[in-house]
């Protein structure tokens, strides 16, 4: 679901996930018998692609309470699994976006959609290194 | 690890089941892991629709809800879970960001329970859903015990009420639960307040009831009372109040908290227990113990006030005869029938009074007026206030009087009358003991008098009274201190100049005084004695027959009197038999004398008796005959032998031409029947010859001998008609019989 002209994204560092996030996760399944830490990855990994194809429909005159909502489901999810700066841009964006209304900023959907890509390589790195 | 201890502590399901609703995958997947590791059971939903839809399916113990969700939010859902029926109280916990107060106030107004800030510290989201299950479960129950009161105080027609003053901004009035409502016959929803509810109470009693209540809130006092209400649709209830002041903070009664219960059906139960100890079953009149209470209150009041009262004591004539004779259901019937006429003859009260006569003022004695029965054919009147001893003696004649008329029980009419023993406080008595003693007493004095009268007791009577008591504690001992003798009478074939049989009599040898039966032998029939008396009569005869057999060869028969209530017996038969052949002499040798009055009074009772008898050779004489009312059919068909004409037309012969006339048909009548005819209490030659010249030729009298004991008829015989030397052989000898014949002696039957 690649958008077909993807504008230049904001120069953003490469993303490393949290380790006391991660450490929480593992906590779950100290043994990795039950693979926690792959599932909740994969499961971020899939909602995450999910969500930067809707955050990249909004780029244009976006809809500030859709790109409030997805922010705010990103954000948890995004400090769960340890994306911290992540989860802070999405509850920037989402505060913005409520205070806004109307249309949201391009700049922040931008914003989100960098940050939103780092933490997707780092998670892709981390299931698929 | 420590999730079965916790679980255990807070009581609660042992896998409890959590729907999770989250749009967000990662947290649906990590929640649900964190939760499940802690021992809950997840079914999670990805959004509000999908957990609505789960619900219809399954009932999760607690709720876990995401606010903001794509599609139906959180709030949404929430709300639309408590339409759900039988999800208006699950629990239900709202997921809100951190910083989100806005979301909190909408989670509590869309119905959750409570909320929790998302977050990764699962052990708090745990202990967070034990406490809500726990506070659901405590709800529930209080939900339920709520239901069970509710339940109860329906069954037990109780419901609560509370009454308010009204200070200090408080909502004044009566404030009714659904249950108390129904009590008082209302819908669940009415509105009653406190003055309807005092209309429906009957006027006279509101009034006492307006008093209690004001007395109470005077004095902040608890308050406890029953009272008579008429419901709306006209049923009449009794209810019981009970209720306890509150006291708001300065220690001043701020109101009312109780209970109402419709106690009707208690009361009518206890009503009807106080009915049954105190007033006799059969009659409906004030039993024994509610008369001694009676009596008891009567004595108190005539003692303080200084006047009389008198207790009658009304003992029926003759009732066993009816109740033997008829049977016991007849019996019954005619003690109703009596207890009705007596309670007609005083101003009878049937209240209980039971400690509620001190209140009612001074002349509230009055009500202790009433007929009761003390049991079996005993019944007293209490008169709590007489002047004068005409006053009982006017309502013992009353009485009298009432019972005058017949009785129609078991078919027939009865006549009954009645022995009344009257006894005055204080003359007669100072204790209510006393006076049924006494009376009793002077009831005694009017039976041996010949009944259906009243007496008032005097101490002579009691004397007389203590007499009878001694001479019937003798009495009981006399046949084992064998002091009854028989003493024996001849009768006297006049033409024959000889013994043809003899009358035993009974004699008491009390000390060295010789007791006449006419002392002892009623006394022995009201005592029931004389069936003792009477079996060892027979017994006697018998031996006395097998002497004089032996002595002197007599070969006729001894006249045993018995009552009718021997004849009654069924052992009689096999007893005579006993008594002969004990001693080896034939039946025949007893004879059994019955008078007529007797035999005629119990004649159905007898007759089989009469028949036994008389096929074991055994053979009856009608005694007294021609002073009592004989249906002369029946003598046609009675196995009778003999007639004894009763001294008073035997004394009267020559005297009088109508005497005459009698003993002429008596005669007549014995010998185209065919019977023996028997003239008693000769006194005379003349009387004598007139006997022997209208046709009777056996006698018994003073003339030939009184009843002597046996030696002395024994010599008598030998010395006296053996040789001829008595003035009748004499008379006899020189007399020209008219007509007569061999049947003047009347010894040849005819059947």
């Amino acid at each position: 679901m690649n958008p077909p002209a993807p504008p230049p994204p904001p120069a953003v560092p490469p993303v490393v996930l949290d380790a006391v996030a991660l450490g929480r996760l593992r906590e779950l399944d100290p043994d990795g018998r039950h693979g926690v830490l792959p599932r909740v990855l994969t499961a971020f990994e899939v909602s995450l692609e999910r969500m930067l194809g809707q955050l990249a429909a909004e780029l244009d005159g976006g809809r500030a309470e859709a790109v409030g909502a997805i922010a705010h489901t990103l954000k948890s999810s995004a400090a769960s699994v340890g994306a911290l700066r992540l989860a802070q841009t999405c509850e920037q964006v989402e505060r913005a976006a409520r205070s806004s209304g109307g249309t949201a900023q391009r700049h922040d959907v931008e914003r989100l959609i960098a940050e939103g890509r780092a933490a997707l390589a780092a998670v892709q790195a981390m299931l698929r290194p | 690890m420590n999730t079965p201890a916790l679980s255990a502590f807070y009581d609660l399901p042992v896998e409890p089941e959590v729907l999770l609703v989250d749009d967000d995958e990662v947290n649906l997947l990590l929640t649900g892991i964190a939760l499940r590791e802690r021992g809950f059971k997840l079914v999670e939903a990805p959004g509000g629709e999908r957990a609505l839809a789960l619900l219809r399916e399954n009932a999760p113990d607690v709720i876990v809800l995401d606010a903001m969700m794509p599609g139906l939010d959180g709030f949404e859902t929430c709300r639309a879970i408590r339409q759900l029926p039988g999800y208006e109280n699950v629990p239900v916990l709202m997921l809100t960001g951190l910083d989100d107060d806005a979301s909190i106030t909408r989670a509590y107004q869309a119905g959750a329970t409570d909320f929790f800030v998302k977050s990764t510290q699962w052990s708090l989201l745990a202990g967070r859903l034990h406490y809500l299950l726990r506070a659901s479960r405590t709800r529930l129950e209080l939900e339920r015990s709520k239901s069970k009161l509710a339940r109860a105080q329906d069954l037990a027609r109780m419901g609560s009420f509370d009454w308010r003053r009204g200070e200090r901004g408080e909502r004044a009035g009566l404030l009714l639960s659904s249950e108390s409502l129904r009590v008082f016959g209302f819908g669940p929803n009415e509105r009653i307040g406190l003055r309807s509810l005092l209309r429906m109470v009957p006027q006279d009693e509101r009034r006492s009831l307006l008093r209690q209540l004001h007395d109470a809130l005077r004095h902040s006092s608890v308050l406890a009372t029953d009272a008579p209400i008429v419901l709306l649709d006209g049923r009449q209830r009794i209810i019981h109040i009970e209720a306890e002041p509150d006291f708001n903070e300065h220690g001043q009664s701020a109101g009312y908290t109780g209970i109402v219960q419709d106690v009707t059906d208690r009361r009518q139960a206890e009503d009807k227990i106080r009915h049954l100890a105190n007033f006799d079953a059969l009659t409906g009149l004030p039993n024994r113990r509610q008369l001694i209470w009676r009596a008891e209150r009567a004595l108190e009041h005539a003692r303080r006030l200084q006047h009389q009262f008198a207790l009658l004591l009304i003992d029926l004539d003759r009732f066993k005869v009816i109740n033997d004779t008829l049977g016991h259901g007849a019996g019954d019937e005619l003690l109703v029938e009596v207890g009705r006429r007596l309670r007609a003859c005083v101003r009878h009260s049937d209240q209980i009074l039971e400690g509620a006569i001190e209140a009612a003022g001074a002349r509230s004695h009055r009500a202790l007026e009433a007929v009761g029965r003390l049991g079996g054919d005993e019944f007293v009147a209490l008169l709590p206030e007489v002047g004068e001893d005409a006053d009982a003696e006017r309502v013992s004649q009353r009485i009298l009087d009432a019972l005058r008329e017949p009785i129609f029980v078991g078919g027939q009419e009865c006549f009954v009358t009645a022995s009344i023993g009257v006894a005055m406080y204080p003359r007669d008595g100072a204790s209510v003991v006393d006076l049924l003693r006494n009376s009793d007493v002077a009831m005694y004095s009017v039976k041996s008098q010949g009944k259906n009268s009243s007496a008032i007791y005097s101490p002579q009577l009691a004397g007389r009274g203590r007499e009878k008591l001694e001479l019937e504690t003798a009495l009981h001992k006399a046949i084992e201190r064998n002091e009854l003798v028989l003493h024996y009478q001849p009768k006297i074939d006049v033409r024959g100049s000889k013994m043809v049989g003899a009358e035993a009599l009974m004699r008491w040898k009390r000390g060295d005084k010789l007791v006449p039966p006419g002392e002892f032998i009623p006394l022995a029939e009201d005592t029931g004695l004389i069936v003792p008396l009477s079996e060892w009569a027979l017994r006697e005869a018998a031996r006395q027959a097998r002497q004089w057999q032996q002595a002197f060869a007599f070969d006729d028969s001894i006249a045993v009197n018995l009552p009718s209530r021997l004849f009654e017996r069924s052992d009689l038969v096999e007893h005579i038999h006993q008594c002969v052949t004990a001693v080896n002499v034939p039946h025949r040798v007893i004879q059994l004398e019955i008078t007529e009055d007797n035999l005629m009074k119990e004649l159905q009772n007898v007759i089989p008796s009469l028949h036994r008898l008389n096929e074991i050779g055994v053979e009856i004489a009608i005694d007294d005959f021609g002073t009592g009312y004989s249906s002369l059919a029946y003598l046609t068909t009675l196995p009778i032998s003999e007639l004894k004409i009763d001294r008073s037309f035997v004394r009267e012969l020559g005297i009088t031409p109508q005497s005459s006339a009698v003993v002429t048909a008596i005669i007549a009548l014995a010998r185209s029947l065919g019977l023996r005819v028997v003239a008693e209490g000769v006194e005379t030659l003349r009387q004598m010859e007139v006997l022997h010249r209208l046709g009777c030729g056996v006698m018994q009298g003073f003339l030939f001998s009184r009843a002597v004991t046996a030696e002395e008829l024994q010599r008598w015989l030998e010395q006296t008609v053996l040789p001829k030397k008595a003035p009748w052989i004499a008379a006899v000898a020189n007399e020209p019989l008219v007509g007569g014949t061999a049947a003047s002696a009347g010894v040849r039957r005819l059947r």
